[in-house]
């Protein structure tokens, strides 16, 4: 049987998601011992540069005892030909179980997964998937409303090229959240609607009537061809500063998956909103991605 | 030499006929059609229960020789083709050296004559090394042996100079063939756009990329009068655009692939590249209008698009992986399986007729005097293995797959080049 691996959110079941997230608080009150995966040889590899999710998963690989190998391949074999199955195959050999594995395209997780014996956890594929974005940001959100059923989130943003939106909606469906997706259509094509997903152009409409608002980071670097007129023109009906926070709910919650553009997506008036969750969410992913090592190395027990 | 094709179901539109007939071929040519035609030292092929139809022509076939022969060769390919039911193919020029000069056309057809299966008509570069930028020499070509003119693979993107050259070329009979892409809207699209990519976070190119060029190229067919093909046609958006043009009285001709008519942009959830074509698998609203298409004879012909590649470069990532599949070996079965409801006749109309009226070249018909070049083949139900194929190419979508048609003999020339499961190659005539 090939080793279970976590490429998007729905590799899991919504009864394994919800031990997932407990098992991820049981962790955030109380660490565990530190032998929960001791000796198992765990590399992450990642192609793109990434700041936080490589610290959060390099510290949670070491708070349950593996042996970590961290290798960010500019110039790897990969790059000089050697096939997927070829590289997949090696890093079995040399004796790698786990690979978390960033990389700029999409499906390029799926594609170790289905060539590595190992396990495999999805750090980020292209613009497709981030699930233990999705995990934490479903902990985080758990953590302030008790409850997935019947929440109203509003992803806000850049969708199109975001890998945090595709996980999130998948997740947040699954636990029955009402998810309305904010972003002008350029950045947010018709064909998302599918799915029981809500398409809205008017974020102030958007903004007085949903629990949680997620603002998804503009990526200048994708944004070509006439995608947006101008940033300026982008953030009069987009961005989430001082005037907006005003129309959204006193206990509403604000989320970023990170790194913020500040003065684009949002002004430093959000991220000094109590309503703010940015830091709980980085804190939670250390206890996500602790969990879902565990989950794939060892199971987790599920309630019937 | 006497070849005779003995009780199989004649299939021949152009002389009205459906019914089972023999057909005896001497010295290359039809030398009569008739019932219980007397066998006398004729090499026999024995049809009965099977369909005899006019030579197939696949015209839309990428050979990879020269410069490309890890993917295919004039032979290998030439054998792929027999082996799937063709007597003859149309070669695209994408090749390296493109198909731009007078010798290395020649060169092709030397080796197409030496490999002594299908015949080969070759396409012949429309702007040199397919560049987009300078016409290529389109009397030297047809003199060497072109049958028509393409930047198969791409479009140049300068309207002036594809006027120029419709218009430079307009009394040569070699008709253009368009690949309609525009690579701004396609942009690097891996797949269709849809839900689907959407979905699955990839880059897809819209229907309107092949829309839109569609659009121009009937427009400059219209401004020259030249005699147009538009490839590969997926969307429904093209085919009324066709529907248009013709009514208008352009000369436009279409074709459409096996595959666009079988699948549908939902074969990507594993990021293989396996089913990355150009253009795209489209969803089922353009499938269905494809499908009607063929039926109601807006197109013209069934054409593979043949386009082997190494596995290796196939088992890239979806960005860098080459586009196209081999399609030569499932093509009769594929389209069967795709248009239950086609009848013999129009099927042989599409795969002989239609494409010997487009490329000017023999056949289309077994009338007495015409080459004697058949197709035999049967409605039984076969298991596609790419790994048998005879094409270097082993990678389809069809893989796996059970096909409802499939080619018994081919004969070309006369020649019994492929019967039995077995490739023959003519052995070698001397002058």
């Amino acid at each position: 049987m090939p080793a279970r691996s976590l490429l998007d959110v729905d590799d899991l079941s919504p009864a394994e998601l919800v031990a997932v997230l407990d098992r991820a608080v049981a962790f955030r009150e109380v660490l565990p011992p530190r032998d929960l995966l001791a000796g198992v040889p765990v590399l992450n590899l990642f192609f793109e540069a990434s700041t936080r999710t490589a610290t959060s998963f390099t510290l949670a690989e070491q708070r349950v005892g593996a042996d970590v190998i961290s290798f960010a391949p500019g110039a790897s074999s990969l790059g000089k030909g050697e096939t997927i199955a070829d590289t997949a195959l090696t890093l079995y050999g040399i004796g790698v179980r786990v690979i978390v594995v960033r990389h700029q395209q999409s499906g390029f997780a799926r594609r170790l997964a289905d060539a590595f014996e190992g396990h495999v956890i999805n750090a980020g594929d292209g613009t497709h998937a981030h699930p233990t974005q999705a995990l934490l940001d479903l902990m985080t959100l758990r953590q302030e409303f008790n409850r997935f059923d019947g929440l109203r989130v509003a992803i806000v943003g850049d969708i199109l090229h975001s890998r945090v939106a595709r996980s999130n909606i998948v997740g947040m469906r699954a636990m029955g959240i009402d998810v309305t997706l904010v972003g002008p259509p350029t950045l947010l094509p018709r064909e998302f609607g599918a799915g029981g997903v809500r398409i809205e152009r008017d974020f102030d409409a958007v903004l007085p009537h949903v629990d949680a608002v997620m603002m998804l980071r503009i990526q200048r670097e994708r944004i070509t061809g006439g995608l947006l007129a101008s940033l300026d023109d982008y953030t009069l009906r987009y961005q989430l500063n001082r005037a907006r926070l005003r129309s959204l709910g006193g206990s509403a919650m604000i989320l970023h998956p990170g790194p913020y553009n500040r003065g684009v997506e949002l002004t430093d008036d959000v991220l000094d909103d109590p309503r703010s969750r940015y830091v709980a969410q980085v804190h939670n992913g250390v206890f996500v991605r602790m969990a879902v090592l565990d989950l794939l190395v060892n199971g987790v027990p599920v309630a019937a | 030499m006497t070849t005779l094709v003995r009780g199989g179901r004649l299939i021949d539109p152009l002389q009205g006929i459906d019914a089972v007939r023999d057909v005896l071929i001497e010295n290359g040519f039809v030398a009569a059609i008739g019932e219980h035609l007397d066998a006398n030292d004729a090499r026999v092929v024995e049809a009965g229960g099977a369909i005899v139809a006019p030579g197939f022509i696949d015209m839309h076939v990428h050979l990879r020789e020269p410069g490309q022969t890890h993917k295919e060769t004039i032979a290998s390919g030439t054998a792929a083709a027999v082996a799937g039911g063709f007597t003859a193919v149309a070669c695209m020029p994408n090749t390296e050296p493109a198909l731009d000069s007078a010798a290395i056309v020649s060169e092709v057809m030397r080796r197409a004559d030496a490999a002594g299966l299908a015949r080969v008509y070759p396409v012949g570069a429309l702007t040199r090394a397919r560049a987009g930028t300078e016409l290529a020499p389109y009397h030297l070509l047809a003199d060497a042996g072109c049958v028509a003119f393409s930047d198969d693979g791409s479009t140049p993107r300068d309207a002036r100079l594809l006027r120029n050259a419709a218009r430079y070329a307009a009394d040569l009979p070699c008709v253009f063939i368009s690949h309609c892409e525009d690579p701004d809207l396609k942009g690097d699209a891996v797949m269709n756009e849809g839900e689907a990519s959407m979905r699955l976070g990839l880059d897809g190119a819209p229907g309107l990329a092949e829309d839109v060029i569609v659009a121009r190229d009937l427009l400059i067919a219209a401004d020259t009068g030249k005699a147009w093909h538009i490839a590969h046609v997926t969307t429904a958006t093209s085919l009324d655009l066709i529907r248009w043009a013709r009514a208008r009285g352009v000369r436009v001709t279409c074709e459409v692939t096996p595959h666009h008519l079988a699948f549908l942009d939902d074969r990507f959830d594993d990021y293989r590249a396996d089913a990355k074509v150009n253009p795209p698998l489209r969803g089922s609203h353009d499938r269905e209008a494809l499908r009607a298409a063929v039926l109601d004879g807006t197109v013209d012909v069934l054409a593979t698009d043949h386009a082997p590649h190494g596995a290796d470069e196939k088992a890239q990532l979806l960005s860098a992986a080459p586009v196209g599949f081999t399609g030569l070996e499932i093509a009769l079965g594929a389209y069967a399986l795709a248009l239950p409801e086609l009848t013999l006749g129009r099927f042989v109309e599409l795969l002989a007729v239609n494409p010997a009226r487009i490329l000017g070249v023999p056949g289309g018909t077994l009338a007495v005097g015409m080459p004697g070049d058949v197709s035999v083949f049967a409605d039984r139900p076969w298991t596609v293995d790419a790994r048998l194929f005879r094409s270097k190419g082993k990678n389809t979508p069809f893989d796996g797959l059970v096909l409802p048609r499939r080619a018994l003999a081919t004969i070309v020339d006369g020649a019994v080049v492929f019967e039995h499961g077995r490739v023959l190659p003519r052995e070698e005539v001397t002058a």
